[in-house]
């Protein structure tokens, strides 16, 4: 650490002189200093810039570009697309979001003893996160196929006579479709968290456990689930906020459709920027989101009390 | 006397040898020689991506570099994006590309904007008007000008044709025996109603092997048959003084019901159809009607099925036993085409334009319309002339004079400002068709997204280029 002090005949010692002092208590703020500069550049900036261009009028094939005030906002209120597609957001999000924990930890709790294999089983399981989203949505298109998609004639099978589900098209099936799409591909995100977790859990207080004869809900409920909670509050943050930004399954498979049924507040966003052009709305909506998510991640974070 | 007639007669040949090359110089010619003075400069064009774009890649940039010395960049563009980057180079100012390829419904927006340079001037130093007569009336007058100035060459002959399997139409016992059903002959449709009784007729005696039809379902492809069969059935999509939408009137719910109805004889699954899957099913027998751009004809009759380029396109099981006629009530739609456009910020505004009348000229299309593997179809009375492109195949002459008269007869697609919003409008609608939602419930939020649409835009503004619009030739059936 600086100290700028001095030692004469080996007793004295002088006080740091003032300017020495002031960037002894400032040297940490000018270290990071350069850092902070590059990422307000980067991050914040596009930020404000949008900010503003969500108070103008600019859409790609105008050349007006005079402020707007509020108006874009105001429009947010009206726009029954976008509220809907809030809803769709909502309803894949609290569907997945579940099923992807319950089935990670489940997947967790199989693999938690070590076996022959292990490694490669996995490894194997793992496979799908590695997918591009649009590619396993694509892959499960062909999937649900009607003509082609193994899933009819399994079903078929089972069935005993000829299923023809048009998992893309029939409103009853265009929402499992997406959800097992999208529980296919991350619930071995959760299961990787998970499985660290779980393999972290203090063993002597699971000896202890079964020694007293400690029913496994008990020991869930008492060891288990208190020493995970926080890893399961970060993975539910984390795939939480990507459900919410939902965009490529759901383009490969349906393309928001049928009509705007499955359109995610990603899809409608697209749709507004890049397919009609609306860019000071676009901004808007965006901000429209961020708000959202901040309210929800920092009631989140305070409930599960992992902010600190 | 005799030396002076001699001398008289030889002055005429000579001065004859010396014009005929003048007079004999085409657009193309024209283009080349004018074009000379730029070479060493490179030119930009935005295409199509994919296929499309093997046409200025493999065959004319090449081409136009060797005659010019000018060096053509093609910059390859996905369809839905090209509106995109043409205005944000548009508006940056930046200049980057010279040459565009439009897609005629967005010249309102385009020209409105300043983003395409009239190219009235340029026609007329290059002497191209003559040689624009040649293109078939059909894009001519319907896709060319926007308030009065001309903003693109039609570069692309689509239309709608309808495909129909000959050998299962010809067939004796399918002929006798729809005739005794319905009282009239087996032959291409002539209207919707006819279509469903062939339709299902050909379903119930040959599915699962053959299914009476397929049509592409998917988005953004079955607006293009809605908006065909809306205004053959007497619809318009706008009252002309209020711009409120009238999709939603009775004829708008007859043709819901039927296109829903048809499903039913095709086959199952058809609800998913995208273009490949349409394709892929009347390439391997399993249709035996479909409707849809010239393409189909050619690959189904096996044309350019050695090209690489066209490995991804089904082995036609049907080759020599495809017929073409006129979709039904025989106003087929025009759906889509391109325009050659030169961009407004271009640096090389006159070299981009020389290269575009080559492209466009009949001597080069004549070439690039028999191209294989790059999608532009027939759009020059020349083109359908041709005794090249008529022998390509047996029924290379039926195709092409179907081609013809569906060009002659075709309806134009809507194009208002903001053209994209009320196409996406359309699509949506018709995808909840497919799911089963009630057509009533759907035309009227169709209508109603209509009616926001043109309020956001200018309800005077859009009624200005809707007037523009309905007034021309391909807009509504006169």
């Amino acid at each position: 650490m600086m100290t700028f002090s001095l030692s004469f005949n080996g007793t004295e010692h002088r006080r740091p002189s003032r300017l020495g002092r002031v960037l002894e208590d400032r040297l940490p703020y000018l270290i990071v200093a350069p850092a902070i500069l590059v990422l307000l550049l980067v991050g914040l900036f596009p930020l404000i810039y949008s900010l503003i261009v969500s108070f103008q009028r600019i859409t790609m094939t105008d050349n007006d570009t005079s402020f707007a005030g509020l108006l874009n906002y105001a429009e947010l209120f009206r726009d029954t697309r976008l509220w809907a597609s809030l809803g769709h957001t909502a309803i894949i999000t609290a569907i997945a979001l579940p099923l992807e924990l319950l089935i990670g930890f489940l997947m967790a709790q199989l693999f938690i003893d070590r076996m022959p294999g292990r490694q490669l089983f996995v490894a194997l399981l793992v496979l799908p996160t590695v997918i591009s989203p649009i590619v396993a949505g694509a892959t499960w298109r062909l999937l649900f196929d009607v003509r082609f998609g193994p899933i009819g004639e399994i079903l078929s099978f089972f069935a005993g006579e000829p299923i023809r589900i048009l998992w893309t098209v029939n409103p009853a099936y265009v929402y499992p479709a997406i959800i097992i799409c999208e529980v296919w591909q991350w619930s071995p995100f959760m299961f990787l968290l998970l499985l660290a977790a779980l393999s972290n859990v203090d063993q002597s207080q699971l000896e202890a456990a079964e020694i007293d004869g400690a029913s496994y809900l008990r020991v869930l409920r008492a060891i288990i689930l208190p020493a995970i909670a926080p890893v399961i509050a970060v993975a539910c943050l984390i795939r939480g906020l990507d459900l919410v930004r939902i965009f490529d399954i759901i383009w490969a498979l349906t393309e928001g459709g049928p009509g705007s049924m499955t359109e995610t507040i990603s899809l409608y966003t697209y749709v507004q920027g890049f397919s009609q052009f609306e860019t000071s709305y676009t901004a808007a909506i965006s901000f429209l989101v961020i708000a959202l998510l901040t309210l929800i991640t920092t009631l989140v974070l305070k409930r599960m009390e992992i902010a600190r | 006397m005799k030396f002076r007639t001699l001398l008289g007669v030889a002055a005429i040949l000579a001065l004859t040898g010396v014009s005929a090359p003048a007079a004999d110089k085409d657009a193309a010619d024209i283009a080349v020689e004018a074009a000379k003075k730029y070479a060493g400069t490179t030119i930009s064009i935005v295409w199509e991506a994919g296929l499309q774009s093997l046409d200025p890649l493999n065959y004319s940039g090449p081409k136009w570099e060797k005659l010019t010395g000018i060096k053509v960049k093609v910059v390859e563009v996905p369809t839905d994006q090209m509106f995109t980057k043409i205005m944000q180079d548009f508006k940056s100012g930046a200049g980057a590309y010279d040459a565009l390829n439009v897609i005629p419904s967005w010249m309102p927006d385009l020209a409105r904007a300043g983003a395409l340079e009239p190219l009235d001037k340029y026609v007329d130093k290059f002497g191209y008007r003559d040689e624009l007569q040649d293109i078939a009336a059909a894009y001519r007058d319907n896709q060319m000008q926007y308030d009065g100035k001309i903003f693109g060459f039609p570069d692309d002959g689509d239309v709608m044709l309808l495909y129909y399997r000959k050998d299962i139409f010809e067939d004796p016992k399918m002929k006798e025996g729809f005739k005794a059903k319905f009282g009239y002959e087996l032959a291409p449709p002539k209207d919707w109603k006819q279509l469903d009784d062939i339709g299902q007729f050909i379903t119930d005696k040959m599915a699962p092997k053959v299914y009476g039809a397929g049509f592409f379902r998917t988005a953004p492809y079955p607006q293009y048959m809605f908006q065909e069969r809306f205004r053959m059935e007497g619809g318009k999509f706008f009252n002309a003084d209020t711009m409120k939408s009238t999709v939603n009137s009775d004829v708008g719910l007859k043709v819901f019901k039927q296109m829903l109805a048809e499903n039913k004889f095709m086959p199952p699954g058809v609800e998913q159809w995208n273009f490949v899957d349409n394709l892929a099913a009347f390439l391997q027998g399993t249709t035996a009607m479909t409707i849809s751009w010239p393409p189909y004809g050619r690959w189904a009759a096996g044309y350019g099925s050695g090209e690489e380029a066209l490995k991804w396109v089904p082995k036609s099981q049907v080759a020599g036993k495809v017929g073409y006629a006129l979709t039904p009530l025989g106003r087929p739609e025009l759906g889509v085409g391109f325009d050659l456009s030169v961009s407004a910020t271009s640096k090389n505004k006159e070299a981009a334009y020389l290269f575009i009348q080559w492209l466009n000229s009949k001597k080069t299309s004549l070439e690039r319309v028999q191209l294989p593997y790059t999608l532009r179809d027939p759009f020059r009375l020349s083109h359908y002339a041709s005794e090249k492109y008529r022998a390509l195949w047996p029924d290379a002459p039926a195709y092409l004079d179907t081609i013809k008269t569906s060009g002659e007869k075709g309806l134009l697609d809507l194009s208002l400002l903001q053209q994209d919003k009320y196409d996406e409008a359309m699509t949506k609608a018709i995808s909840s068709l497919w799911a089963g939602e009630d057509p009533k419930t759907i035309l009227d939020r169709m209508a109603q997204q209509f009616d926001a649409i043109t309020e956001k835009v200018g309800i005077e503004n859009q009624k200005a280029v809707y007037k523009v619009w309905a007034a021309k030739p391909g807009a509504y059936p006169q």
